[in-house]
Parts: C-alpha cells; sequence; structure tokens
C-alpha cells in the first residue's frame, strides 16, 4: 500500500479516471480540491515521480464584443441580405440598412462582403447602390467559426476543425476576434503512478488546520498534522506603519525636548508682520517679493491689535533705529504692508511670534518643526513645501561661545556628525550670523544650517532685552542623508511600496 | 587671480581651503560655477589658477563686490596693511551738474565724480562693469532705486544738467549701437528700454543728462550715449554718474564705485550737484566721510563670550580695517570707512571682532541654564492619536497642504465653496490649501493603484479655513483623515476603526445618517460627540472612485483632531483653547 495525503490521492484517482492524461483544467474539474490543493498535490506527486507535468504552449480564441454580438444576431451581411429578400429581393443600400436596423459604417463594411462573396447582384442606379437577392446562401465557414469560438470561452485553435481554421484569419482582420497565448499544463500518470496506484493508495487522517473543536474534544491526541512546506512563498501582511520622514522628525524632536527645548506653534497663513517685519527685514527687501512668498488671494488684512505696541517700536526700528542704537533702514513703514496675509515662508516667524507672547519663559529653549512655502521650482534639490526646524535660545549670559556651543551639541548629539567647524554666515536677522559645518565620515563636510543672535533691531521692539541665539537646520537634507536618497522629492513621496518597505530607524 | 594678487601685494595661498579660510572672513567663498554639487564642500587644490570665482554670501556688503574690495580687505585679514584706509577728495570740484524742478517726482537724485587717470586695463574694465551690474541689480534693485553710468570725461564739456525731456523731442545713438533714436524709440524697441523702461516710462517727461554742448550722456536708467558713455582702456578721465529715487542708496553706490577706482590709483575729483526743486541746495558728491561708532568693552565681551582686553580688541578691529581707540576705560571709539554700508549697529561690528578672532579658534559653551522641554500638547495629543492609528494597521502618510480645487472639488464629486487660494502660484497643481484631508489621501491611493491591496492609510496634518473672526483671517486645524482600500472595504470596517479609535480616546460617539456628495447614499454619517459634528465617515462614491481610477472600493473616515483636543481639555477641567492661540507657554 502506498501512503497519500487526502488531496494527493484524489489527484492520483482523478487522473486515472481520465486513462492516466489530462489537462489541469480537467483534473480540477474531476476533484473536488482546491486550485492551490492540486498544485500542491502535483509538486509532491511529482517529487514522488507517480506524475509528470508538462507545459505547453496554445493559442486560445476569444471574440471581441462586436464578435460575440453577431454570433448572437448574425454577421451584417446576412443580416442585410434577408433585408433585400424581405423587401422583395430588390432595394437600394440604405433601405436594407434600415430595415436590418444596421448603422451606416456598418452597412458599407457588409456592403463590400456581400461583393466578395457574390450573394447579391450590386449595381448603381441613379447614383444609389441597389442590390438584387436571388436566395439564401448556405452558411460560410466564418459563421460555422464564429458559432463554435462563441460557444466555448478561450477555445483552444486546435479544436477548431482544420476546415475552419482559415476562418481565424478572416475574423481577426475584421476585429471580430482576438488570439491570446496561453500556458497549458498537462498531466500524465508515470510507469511508478500506475504501480502505485495497482498496490491501492490510502490516506491516513491527517489534519491540516488545528481548531478549537479538536482541542477541546482532546482529539488532537489521535491525529496527525499534515507537514506544512514552510518554504512556500506567502502574501506579506505589512505593518501600520509611521511615515519614514516624519518618523524621522519625531525621534529629532524627542532629542531636543530631551535637550530642554519646549515646542513652538503657529499658523500656518502668517501676517508679514511676523515673518518679515518684526524679524527686521526692511519692507522692501527683495525676498519679501512674489518670488519667494506666497501670497493669499483676498482683499482683507490681517489683525495686530493685540501686538500694537510692538508695530510701534518695529515701525520706529525699521525707519530710524528707535532706541536700539541703530541706524534703522531709513524708509517709510507702511502698516498695510505688515498685515498682509501670506503663506509661512521661514520657521523664524514662529520664533517672533515666541518672543512676542506673554508666555515667554527667561532663561528659556525652543524649538520648532513646521511646514513653510516658498514659490520655488520643485527639483532635485527644491520642494516649494518642505520642513523647517529652528530653535531659539533666551538668556541672560548668552553669548556667541553658548551659539557655537549649542550647534556643535546639535551636530554630533542629535545629527551624528563626527566633528564641525563654523564659518561666517549672514542672515537679516542675526549678527553675528554662523553657518554650520560637519563633517561625516564617508560623507565628507556638509552645510547643516545658519544661526546667529537674534539683532538688538529684532529683540528690543518686542520687549526682550537679553540675547537670543536662534538657529535653524536644514533637517531634510539630513533625513535624505540618513535614509541615502538623492532627490529631495522623495521625502513627500506617493510611493505606498517605499513607503511599506523603508528601514525603520 | 594675477590682478588680485597684485592688488593685495602679496601671493595668496593656492590651497581652496586655506584661501576659503581668508575669504570666509569677509563672507566670501570660491565657488565653482562649472561645478555645482549637492552642498558637499569640495576641498581641491586650485586647478586653474588664472582666474578666481568668488562668491558672496553677505548680501549687505557691496565693498566685497569687487577685486579691489576684496584685496581691501584681504590686506588687512594678511597683516600686510591694517586699520582704516583714508581716502581723500581733490580740492576743486570737477563738475557742476544741475537738477531740474520737474526730477522731483520722476527719478530724484544723482551724484558724480571724476576719477583721473586710474590704473586700468581691459580686465579691470571688464571688472567695473560687473560691479556696476550687480549693483543695479541688487543694491539699486533692478535699477529702479539706482543706476549706474560711466563717461569719458575728456569728451564732455561741463556743467551737466539733469533734467527732462519729451519722449520725442530729443534722439541719440545708444552704447552699443549704430543708429540715433528717440527716448519714446528707446523705451519701445531697445532691449535696455524694454527691460527697464517701466521705472520711467509712466511719466510724460522722461530723464535725460546733457552736458553744456546738448551733447546727451544718458537717459537714465535705461542706457548711455554711444558718443561719451563708452569707457575703453585708453580712457584717461572717468565720470562716474548715479541717478536714483532714494539719495542714500545713490550717494553709498558712488562711494563703493569711488573706493574702487581709487584703490586702483585714480585721483577723486568730486563734483557740486545743485538741486532747484523744494529747498533748493548744493551738495558734494561723493562722500567718503568715516562714521564713528563708541562701543562697550563689556558689550563686546558679553556678546562674544571671550575675555578680550581692549588692546587686542582694537587688533582685531585694525585686521578688520576699522580705527578703535580706548575711550576712558570702558569703551572704545570705532572708526567705520566709508564703504562698510552694512554697519547699521555696534553688533555689526563686534561681529567683525569675532571674525577677525576666528569662530574656530573660540572655545564652544553648552549654555548653563537648565530648562525643562516638551511638546506642544496639541501635537502630544497627535502623537497618541498616530500610535493609535499605527496599531490599528494603517500606514502613515505624508502630503502637501497646498492642492489644487480639481482634487478637493471636481474629483471629490463636489461643488466649490470658499478656500484659501495663492495669488501667486508657480505650478498648477498647487494653486491653494486643503480644508480637508481625504483628497490628498485619495489622490495617494490614485498614484498606488499597481502596490499590493489592501492599502490601509492615515494622515494627520493641517487644513486651512477662512475665520475672519480671527486675527490671521484663517484657521490651521487639525484633521486625521483615514482611508482603507480592498475588494472587501467597507462601511463596516471602517466603523469597525472608529469605535476602538473613539474608545481609546475615551469618547463617546453617535453617528447620525447625512449626505456627502463624496460618499454613497445611506452609507455615510456624520461623527456626533454629544450634539458637536467631529467628522464624517463612510464608503465613497464609485464616481469619486472613478474620477481618481481606483478599481477597489474605499471607506474612509475623516476627524477634527483639533476640536477633538479642546473637548479632551474641556473634560479634562481645563478652558477650552483657540487652535490659532496655540503658542508656547
Amino acid at each position: 500500500m502506498v501512503e497519500l495525503r487526502e488531496n494527493e490521492a484524489a489527484v492520483i484517482k482523478a487522473l486515472q479516471s481520465h486513462g492516466g492524461n489530462c489537462s489541469f483544467e480537467e483534473l480540477l474539474a474531476s476533484t473536488s480540491q482546491s486550485n492551490a490543493a492540486v498544485t500542491r498535490a502535483l509538486t509532491t506527486l511529482q517529487e514522488k515521480q507517480f506524475v509528470k507535468v508538462s507545459e505547453t504552449d496554445q493559442v486560445a480564441l476569444r471574440l471581441t464584443e462586436e464578435g460575440l454580438e453577431y454570433a448572437k444576431s448574425g454577421l451584417p451581411e446576412r443580416r442585410l441580405l434577408q433585408a433585400v429578400l424581405e423587401l422583395g429581393g430588390e432595394a437600394t443600400i440604405d433601405q436594407a440598412a434600415k430595415r436590418a436596423n444596421i448603422p451606416e459604417q456598418i452597412a458599407s463594411v457588409a456592403l463590400g462582403w456581400i461583393k466578395i462573396s457574390k450573394w447579391c447582384e450590386v449595381t448603381t442606379q441613379l447614383q444609389k447602390v441597389v442590390l438584387k437577392a436571388a436566395g439564401i446562401p448556405d452558411r460560410t465557414n466564418v459563421e460555422k467559426a464564429l458559432e463554435l469560438i462563441s460557444s466555448k470561452h478561450d477555445l483552444p485553435l486546435e479544436q477548431l476543425p482544420a476546415d475552419l481554421q482559415e476562418s481565424v484569419e478572416t475574423l481577426k482582420r475584421r476585429q471580430l476576434l482576438d488570439t491570446r497565448k496561453q500556458r497549458k499544463r498537462y498531466t500524465e500518470l508515470t510507469a511508478q503512478g500506475w504501480k502505485a496506484l495497482e498496490q491501492g493508495i490510502t490516506v491516513p487522517e491527517e489534519i491540516s488546520d488545528l481548531t478549537p473543536e479538536l482541542i477541546t474534544s482532546k482529539r488532537w491526541r489521535n491525529v496527525s498534522f499534515r507537514k506544512y512546506n514552510i518554504a512556500a512563498p506567502v502574501t506579506p501582511i505589512w505593518p501600520g506603519k509611521k511615515q519614514p520622514y516624519r518618523q524621522f522628525l519625531d525621534n529629532l524632536k524627542r532629542k531636543l525636548v530631551a535637550l530642554g527645548f519646549k515646542e513652538m506653534t503657529g499658523p500656518i497663513v502668517e501676517l508679514m508682520f511676523f515673518n518679515c517685519d518684526a524679524l527686521f527685514m526692511p519692507q522692501d527687501h527683495p525676498a519679501r517679493e512674489i518670488h519667494d512668498i506666497y501670497f493669499v488671494k483676498t482683499d482683507e488684512l490681517g489683525d495686530l491689535a493685540e501686538y500694537s505696541r510692538f508695530i510701534d517700536n518695529v515701525a520706529a526700528t525699521h525707519e530710524n533705529g528707535w532706541k536700539t542704537g541703530s541706524s534703522g533702514w531709513g524708509y517709510k513703514y507702511s502698516r498695510n504692508e505688515a498685515l498682509k496675509l501670506i503663506l509661512r515662508s521661514q520657521g523664524t516667524a514662529l520664533s517672533a511670534r515666541t518672543l512676542a507672547s506673554k508666555n515667554l519663559e527667561i532663561p528659556g529653549k525652543y524649538f520648532s518643526v513646521v511646514r513653510c512655502f516658498r514659490p520655488d521650482q520643485v527639483d532635485r534639490t527644491h520642494l516649494t513645501e518642505f520642513n523647517q526646524v529652528e530653535g531659539i535660545v533666551v538668556g541672560a549670559d548668552l553669548s556667541l561661545r553658548d551659539l557655537l556651543g549649542v550647534l556643535e551639541r546639535f551636530a554630533i548629539d542629535i545629527a551624528g556628525a563626527d566633528k564641525v567647524r563654523f564659518k561666517p554666515d549672514y542672515f537679516p536677522f542675526t549678527e553675528p550670523s554662523v553657518e554650520l559645518q560637519a563633517y561625516k565620515e564617508g560623507y565628507g563636510w556638509l552645510e547643516f544650517g545658519g544661526s546667529g543672535i537674534f539683532r538688538p533691531e529684532l529683540t528690543l521692539p518686542l520687549g526682550i532685552k537679553v540675547p537670543v541665539l536662534a538657529w535653524g537646520i536644514g533637517v531634510d537634507r539630513l533625513f535624505m542623508m540618513r535614509a541615502r536618497l538623492d532627490d529631495i522629492r522623495m521625502l513627500f513621496a506617493q510611493d505606498l511600496d517605499w513607503m511599506r518597505k523603508q528601514k525603520v530607524t | 587671480m594675477d590682478d588680485l594678487e597684485g592688488l593685495v601685494g602679496r601671493k595668496l595661498p593656492r590651497d581652496e581651503d586655506q584661501l576659503n579660510e581668508l575669504l570666509y572672513q569677509i563672507k566670501c567663498e570660491i565657488s565653482h560655477p562649472a561645478l555645482e554639487n549637492q552642498g558637499v564642500l569640495q576641498t581641491t587644490t586650485l586647478q586653474d589658477d588664472s582666474e578666481l570665482h568668488i562668491e558672496n554670501v553677505d548680501t549687505n556688503r557691496p565693498d566685497t563686490w569687487s577685486t579691489e574690495g576684496i584685496a581691501r580687505a584681504l590686506r588687512g585679514l594678511m597683516g600686510i596693511e591694517v586699520g582704516l584706509r583714508k581716502y581723500s577728495l581733490s580740492k576743486k570740484p570737477a563738475v557742476e551738474i544741475s537738477v531740474d524742478k520737474e526730477l522731483r517726482d520722476v527719478r530724484s537724485f544723482i551724484a558724480c565724480v571724476v576719477a583721473r587717470h586710474p590704473k586700468i586695463n581691459d580686465e579691470t574694465i571688464r571688472g567695473l562693469i560687473h560691479l556696476q551690474e550687480k549693483l543695479d541689480q541688487s543694491y539699486g534693485r533692478k535699477r529702479r532705486r539706482s543706476s549706474i553710468g560711466f563717461y569719458d570725461f575728456d569728451l564732455i564739456t561741463p556743467p551737466l544738467r539733469y533734467g527732462v525731456a519729451d519722449p520725442d523731442e530729443i534722439r541719440f545713438i545708444p552704447l552699443e549701437g549704430t543708429e540715433s533714436l528717440s527716448l519714446r524709440e528707446i523705451l519701445e524697441k531697445h532691449p535696455k528700454g524694454v527691460e527697464y523702461g517701466h521705472i520711467v516710462s509712466q511719466h510724460p517727461k522722461l530723464p535725460i543728462l546733457l552736458d553744456s554742448q546738448g551733447k546727451v550722456l544718458s537717459f537714465p536708467p535705461i542706457i548711455n550715449s554711444n558718443d561719451l558713455g563708452r569707457v575703453t582702456s585708453d580712457t584717461k578721465n572717468i565720470l562716474v554718474e548715479i541717478t536714483g529715487t532714494s539719495e542714500d542708496t545713490v550717494m553709498n553706490t558712488l562711494t563703493i564705485l569711488t573706493t574702487s577706482l581709487a584703490d586702483r590709483g585714480a585721483e577723486i575729483c568730486p563734483s557740486r550737484v545743485h538741486y532747484k526743486y523744494g529747498k533748493a541746495r548744493t551738495v558734494i558728491t561723493p562722500s567718503l566721510t568715516e562714521r564713528k561708532f563708541t562701543i562697550s568693552t563689556r558689550d563686546i565681551r558679553k556678546i562674544i563670550g571671550l575675555d578680550l582686553r581692549p588692546k587686542e580688541m582694537i587688533s582685531l578691529l585694525r585686521r578688520a580695517r576699522y580705527n578703535g581707540t580706548a575711550s576712558g576705560v570702558k569703551s572704545l571709539v570705532v572708526t567705520v570707512p566709508c564703504y562698510r554700508l552694512d554697519i547699521l549697529h555696534p553688533v555689526d561690528i563686534i561681529e567683525d571682532i569675532a571674525i577677525a578672532y576666528g569662530l574656530n579658534k573660540m572655545k564652544p559653551r553648552w549654555p548653563p541654564d537648565l530648562t525643562i522641554g516638551g511638546l506642544s500638547p496639541v501635537e502630544e495629543y497627535s502623537d497618541n492619536v498616530r500610535e493609535l492609528m499605527v496599531g490599528l494597521g494603517f500606514q502613515e502618510a505624508l502630503t502637501f497642504v497646498m492642492t489644487n480645487q480639481e482634487k478637493l472639488f471636481t474629483k471629490m464629486n463636489q461643488e466649490p465653496t470658499q478656500i484659501v487660494e495663492i495669488t501667486n502660484p508657480k505650478v498648477t497643481t498647487m494653486t491653494c490649501l486643503r480644508h480637508w484631508l481625504l483628497p490628498s489621501l485619495m489622490d495617494f491611493l490614485s498614484n498606488n493603484t499597481h502596490i499590493e491591496y489592501p492599502q490601509k492609510l492615515y494622515e494627520i496634518g493641517d487644513c486651512a479655513i477662512w475665520d475672519f473672526t480671527q486675527p490671521n483671517r484663517v484657521v490651521d486645524v487639525h484633521k486625521l483623515g483615514c482611508v482603507s482600500a480592498h475588494s472587501h472595504a467597507n462601511f463596516t470596517e471602517i466603523k469597525s476603526i472608529l469605535e476602538p479609535l473613539m474608545i481609546n480616546l475615551g469618547f463617546e460617539f453617535t453617528l447620525k445618517p447625512t449626505s456627502h456628495p463624496s460618499f454613497l447614499t445611506g452609507r455615510v454619517g456624520s461623527i456626533l460627540i454629544g450634539d458637536r459634528d467631529v467628522g464624517i465617515i463612510g464608503e465613497i462614491h464609485p464616481q469619486v472612485l472613478e474620477n481618481w481610477k481606483l478599481e477597489d472600493p474605499v471607506a474612509a473616515m475623516e476627524l477634527d483632531l483639533s476640536q477633538l483636543f479642546m473637548i479632551h481639555k474641556e473634560s479634562a477641567g481645563e478652558a477650552p483653547k483657540q487652535p490659532t492661540s496655540e503658542r508656547a507657554n
């Protein structure tokens, strides 16, 4: 006796009933097993050399929509002929088409076929095509083929009688038929397979699924469990997961919080005042034009009533330096300009808001990770909507050396750089200004961000009498380095596959 | 490079890093226009040392926009010549200029200088033209605030008249041109007229600069005359003229050009400008006077964080080409050269002391103040929701707040409502801010139809909604969007996500049947907490699926997290807070 599993036994017996030789589909139809079970059984039966599976390519025939319609209602040329006969054996093409309910374009095609098959006598009288029919012709091979093909889905070409095979080309040309290549599997019992059947097949009780019933009834003690092919491929279930870039920003935030920074928040639609004026950017500064800032489409202006005392100070500082010790920019400040509604173009707007807030703590450290907007052309290195990480440190005894200390800490502890160096820089709202460069093995020296001490022209008008250190980090670039990306657009990439498979950090 | 070394008076380092170390101190650096790389700083030896490209970081230091200015600063940094460089004017004015009344509202100011016998060749002329263009574009705000003209002074018969003319009254041959054109023709046809004409073309009469013979020097700010306004290496005496709408800008621009020409060995002969409008006055240009600042040594020490002695401060100042003298024990009087237009405040001078000392020589210090960190409460709340959504098996998406009306409305099967639009969009796909999140997620799904299903996505993101009672007229609303797309996605599934989410957030909710064009009728509900509407849930309408070219059903929900946060705080016994007044506390 030969021991086989249930599905294997079913398959080998089904194959026997087909005379030891049949297609996969026939085999599937004659067992009560699922497609997957039959496939699995065939794999193991092949391993046991009871069955041989071979594959051949064959051409399957399938009618197009038009083809299916004609299979039902007849070819248009036959319907046209029918109509001519019904109209007394002679009619113009228009009359016949109308009676047969055939559209004009199709009628002209049908006329062509009528001429070729000589079903009617075709003449032109008074610029009209006239058809004369004598009787009903026999069914053509094309019509026979059409009927046969419509009777079976994906009929293999070989199953079409030899005399009809020629018609396939005609049907294809008339776009009534599609042919497609199909891979066919055939199964065949080997000599060893026949021998096994002669010896007899037994199926010991094997359990595939462990069920609660098996456990509670304690029947599991008396059964054997089917062994799985643990190497078989499965469909993965993808995890719920944070977006890789946001995850990175989360980690960054956590580290900043650990260093004593509090998070600032602020509005996306911002007033020009906080985005620029309060930062001592003169109102005719090139970075305030439409090339650098998105303007909200509205006639409405914002409201700064809550901050009116600051506006007076800021206006005077821009015009003549106010009490800050500065000469100012020397122009006439416009309050209307300050009230314009724009999209925040830099995270520094939040720092200005924080300094103007009643709740500011001195000493204090603050940070923000926010979306900023600039009308840049989007390419490998630019986005029009991007994230900025910014921070300020407020305290009575802060100096340039503390700024360098914050930058060094950031680069080494947070960004994982090996060493840092500093370079003089320029920003309209800081003096001194410092660029942070960080070195990382394998990457060389990289520009990490800009920083400085806020100018007195910024802090004093907002009522802050102590130094404020400010820094901003090119966080996009930092992540690109971590995730080994060379295109900034990947940060917002709508690529689910990438997100599912991106390594978590 | 030869020219620069000639002016500096010493060989410069050939190692790029070493040369950059010097240039960084005046906020310049070597650039490789042909070798733009992605932020990775090149370290190479200069390949071709005949030509050097230097880029300015500092957009407010026009004195470093010329070879002369860079050389002047390098001499100080290299210790060749420290302290203030004095510039002086010849006693006798070389040219008188009268300014007509009519110019007051057209282009009010002019300043001139005559540079006699500068040592120039073709290369230095190219340098001058480069400086002129940069000043016109950047400092002169594309010639609006100021524009520059150079002339061969020996072809001109002073005095000059800066006046106005009818567009058809005067004709001259523009620089590099061959045929004589009227002012109107220049505005209409000449490339410079087309480019800069808008600055003056709205005036019935146009500015014109003439000599005493009535010969045209230029049509400011458009173009010089070809006869007088052409300067070559053979030109012995150069007249420089600046016109503009801001007297400070005009005078400052002239200062920059004058100091460059003086560094080339020219004798500087001033001009007298007679303004005939307002209160008649006469101004001598250029003005090369230095400014003096008194700075307390305590401020210097405090800002830099180094215990420098006044003597050290003065020596560092001199390297940066200032003069400094101790005034009493506690302060310094610093003399600032005329060309340092960027100095507004003592901090600008203090920065130069720090730079001359060397940023990389300072010992960084972590600020000693102890502060307590923390996330903003609303962000912290969102993070909790994000954790739950991840736990429920949803992939987080990150999409743009900017989008367009087609995505927000048309594709969602909706009529447009009032949203926040942008005046100056850059691309048609980003013309406004979203007011709800589901379109962003639908867009995401439609970009991933080739990826395995089921696809379950969520995002917490900002949406912008008009609220004219708010100071900014628009409020940011935090929203949670959530979609599940696969062959069996349906209402039951998405509701079975909403329920545990709400339980975990501590809310009891009810669903009220509603209608919404983006959802299938009869399979959509408002999410209510008490009687407050906090979101929507349902099966996406097949028409919407078709619009996004999706072939699988999508069940979706959207929750207003800003509201949930408020309700959460209320129930926790705290006063409700408007999301826009959310500030660090």
